[in-house]
Formats: C-alpha cells, structure tokens, sequence
C-alpha cells in the first residue's frame, strides 16, 4: 500500500478523492489512529470555519446592497437624486448612500412600465417581465401549490422534479396538460417563477403525455443537469420547500 | 432577456453567497458588506460580458475575489489586516463560542492573501479544488498546496483544541 500523505488525507477530508482512492483512505483509518486523528482535526477546521460564516447567509441583507439589484435606473430618476459634487471627501463607512435612494425611485418608475407592459403568450399562463419569461396565472399557481408526489390527473399543469439549483434557487419541472403542450423549467425568485425554458413537449402515442418527469424534453432535461446541485427533492424536502414559500 | 438584466436578476439569491464569501475574505462586517457593494456595481457594469451558459455564481466570486485584492492593494498591506482589537466585530454574530470565534478571525487574519482566499472559496464557500483553481487562474496542484499550509498555519494559530 502507498504511504499517505498531507495533500491526499486532505483530498480525503474534502472529499476530492475518487471512490476506490477513498475506500483506501477508510481502510487505513480503521487501524491508524494517528491518521484518524489528522483527519479529525481537518475536518474540525472545516466545520468551525462553516460555523463562523455559515450564519451570514441568514443574515438580512442590508438594504444598500439589495437596491443595487432592484430595477435598472430611469434616466428621468437620475437628476433628483445626484449628490453634489465637491463637498469634501465621502466618509467610506457610507458610500454612494444617495444611491439607494435613487434606485428605491428607479425601482418605482420601473414597476409602473412593468405593470403596464404585460403579454400573455400560451393563455394567460406566462408573463413577461424585464424581457424575461414568468409563470402566470395557473402556471403560477401549479408552481406555488401542487405537489408531484400527490398528482392530480386533472390539472392543467403537472409538476416533475423539484430541486435546488446552482444559483440558490428553487427550480420545478413541468408540463402544460393542454394543447399546446409544453414542458418548462421554472426557477424561484424574488419576481416570481422565472422560466428559463419552456419547450413543446413530447405527447406519446395516444395522445397522452407520460409521467410529468419522464415527459421532459430535452431541452429540459440539459437545463436540469445544468443546474441541478446534489439531487432532485423527495417527497418531504418538496413538501417542506412549498411550505416555506420555495426560498 | 438582456444580460444585464439577467445578471442583475441572478444576484439577486446570490446575494447571501456572496456575503458569506466577502466575510470570510474581507473578515470585519463593514469591509465585507462595502466589498459586496462594489462586486456587484462591478458586475452590474460588466453584465455584457457574462456568457449565460456559465454559472453566474462563478463570475461573480471571481469578480469578488479580484475586488478583494483590488482593495488590499489600494489600502496598502499594514493596513488590510484589522487590529486585534477589531477582530471581536467578526465574532459578534456567532453560534461558536465568542472566545473560539476571535481566535479563527486573527488566525484568518494571519494568513497570507493567496492561503485566504483558498480557504473561502473552499471551505467556507464549498467550491472544489478544480473549480476554485479555475476562478484562481492557478493549477489544481497550487490550490492543493496553498489550501494545506494555510491548513496548517490555522490549526497552529487555533492551537491544541483544534
């Protein structure tokens, strides 16, 4: 057997190692403790390095950093909100503050275009907004609500594979029951479910569509595999993810 | 969709990412917070070059690791390392003891830029060696070897509990 060394007991720990190069590494740890006592410590460091920062992701986002990624700036807004120019030096606790302020009016003017700015391709159950595609009325509905682990054979939209992409996102599979048919991806975000595809799907030879799951197209299926971080959700974690609300 | 409306929408669940992986790096909540600002003006102001079949989240930790070191330049080496007595602000959201917590903010303190940022993008932020050489620009081989010192000048930093 080949001694073991730092960079591959660390490979180890951070699981870089191949399964049978790691199946080696449990086999030397069961009669080692030397070595189990290395890869305890790195693997302490690693947790105590998750347990300082992992907290951060549920902390508040200040609002100085969320407006900056509202709705794009109105040219009209930009007068009211320039700061004036020369005033000595801007302390660096607090830059750029009028921003906020600029992008909180921007992020108004913006909605209002929105809102106004509504079509309705596929009947009513897709949106667009900024340019980019949305879940709408019972889409949207489908989305927010139905479980696939309780499918119901009558609804318009059936759901397939919910899972956590590599962006953070929640993201569901789907297909429109009725003609057209089409299959999608929808992912979850502050603006609602945003469809980054939305494709026809395959009817099988009756006319029916197969199983929400096995009736995505390929197209599909390439944006799941893109995405999709550790596996597709279970019964309970999609039931748990509906009921907080797909964050 | 045009893509500085895509990038701009994308960060949005981003966000929470990429202030843990500020903290880590920059260490006192002000300083990361203020990196975070500037990464995302810094992207919103790149949006065009982000090719959408690349992760977005990749793009913008490298955008955040190069502002980093932006700042660390422009704020001259003596000063980027905190003074101990500041170290306490990155303790003071914890789950860890207060006591532990102060002792892995100076040892992260103490490392070198290059150990760092390895250490963020790979054990706080989860990325692997392949992908965070990739973001480094670096070979896996140097990640592989930057990640074990800055292992080991932690848990000598951190001592015998370690």
């Amino acid at each position: 057997m080949n001694p073991i060394d730092d960079d591959t007991l660390q490979a180890y720990v951070d699981g870089e190692l191949d399964a049978s190069e790691a199946a080696r590494i449990d086999a030397a740890l069961a009669h080692d403790d030397v070595l189990a006592r290395r890869v305890q410590q790195a693997r302490a460091l690693r947790a105590q390095l998750r347990a300082a920062f992992d907290p951060v992701l549920d902390e508040p986002v200040p609002q100085r950093l969320s407006a900056l990624l509202q709705a794009p700036a109105a040219p009209a807004a930009a007068p009211f909100v320039r700061p004036a120019s020369g005033h000595g030096t801007v302390r660096r606790r607090a830059p750029r503050r009028w921003f906020v302020t600029g992008a909180a009016l921007a992020a108004s003017v913006a909605l209002l275009a929105v809102t106004l700015w509504w079509w309705r391709p596929g009947g009513e159950l897709v949106r667009t907004q900024g340019g980019q595609s949305f879940a709408a009325g019972a889409l949207e509905h489908a989305l927010d609500h139905a479980l696939a682990s309780e499918p119901d054979a009558k609804a318009p939209v059936a759901i397939g594979l919910s899972f956590r992409s590599n962006d953070g996102r929640l993201c569901r599979t789907f297909v429109l029951r009725r003609a057209p048919a089409r299959a999608g991806l929808a992912c979850h975000g502050d603006a609602g479910w945003e469809l980054p595809v939305l494709g026809a799907a395959a009817p099988v030879a009756g006319g029916e569509l197969r199983q929400a799951a096995s009736a995505l197209s390929p197209e599909v299926q390439a944006a799941v595999d893109a995405r999709l971080r550790g596996s597709v959700f279970d019964a309970r974690q999609e039931r748990a993810a509906r009921d907080a609300g797909w964050r | 969709m045009n893509s500085s409306d895509a990038v701009r929408e994308g960060l949005i669940p981003l966000l929470p990412r990429l202030r843990r992986l500020a903290r880590a790096l920059a260490g006192q909540v002000a300083d990361a917070d203020d990196l975070v600002q500037i990464v995302l003006e810094r992207a919103l102001a790149r949006a065009a070059q982000w090719r959408p079949d690349a992760a977005l989240d990749k793009w913008v930790f490298a955008i955040a690791r190069n502002a980093w070191r932006d700042e660390l330049r422009a704020r001259g080496r003596a000063q980027h390392l905190f003074a101990p007595e500041e170290a306490g602000e990155m303790a003071a959201d914890g789950t860890a003891q207060p006591a532990q917590r102060l002792e892995l903010a100076l040892a992260l303190a103490a490392l070198p830029p290059d150990h760092r940022e390895v250490v963020a993008l790979v054990l706080v932020e989860g990325m692997s060696y392949g992908e965070a050489a990739e973001l480094l620009e670096v070979p896996v081989g140097t990640v592989t070897s930057r990640l074990a010192r800055a292992r080991a000048s932690l848990q000598a930093q951190l001592g015998k509990d370690a």
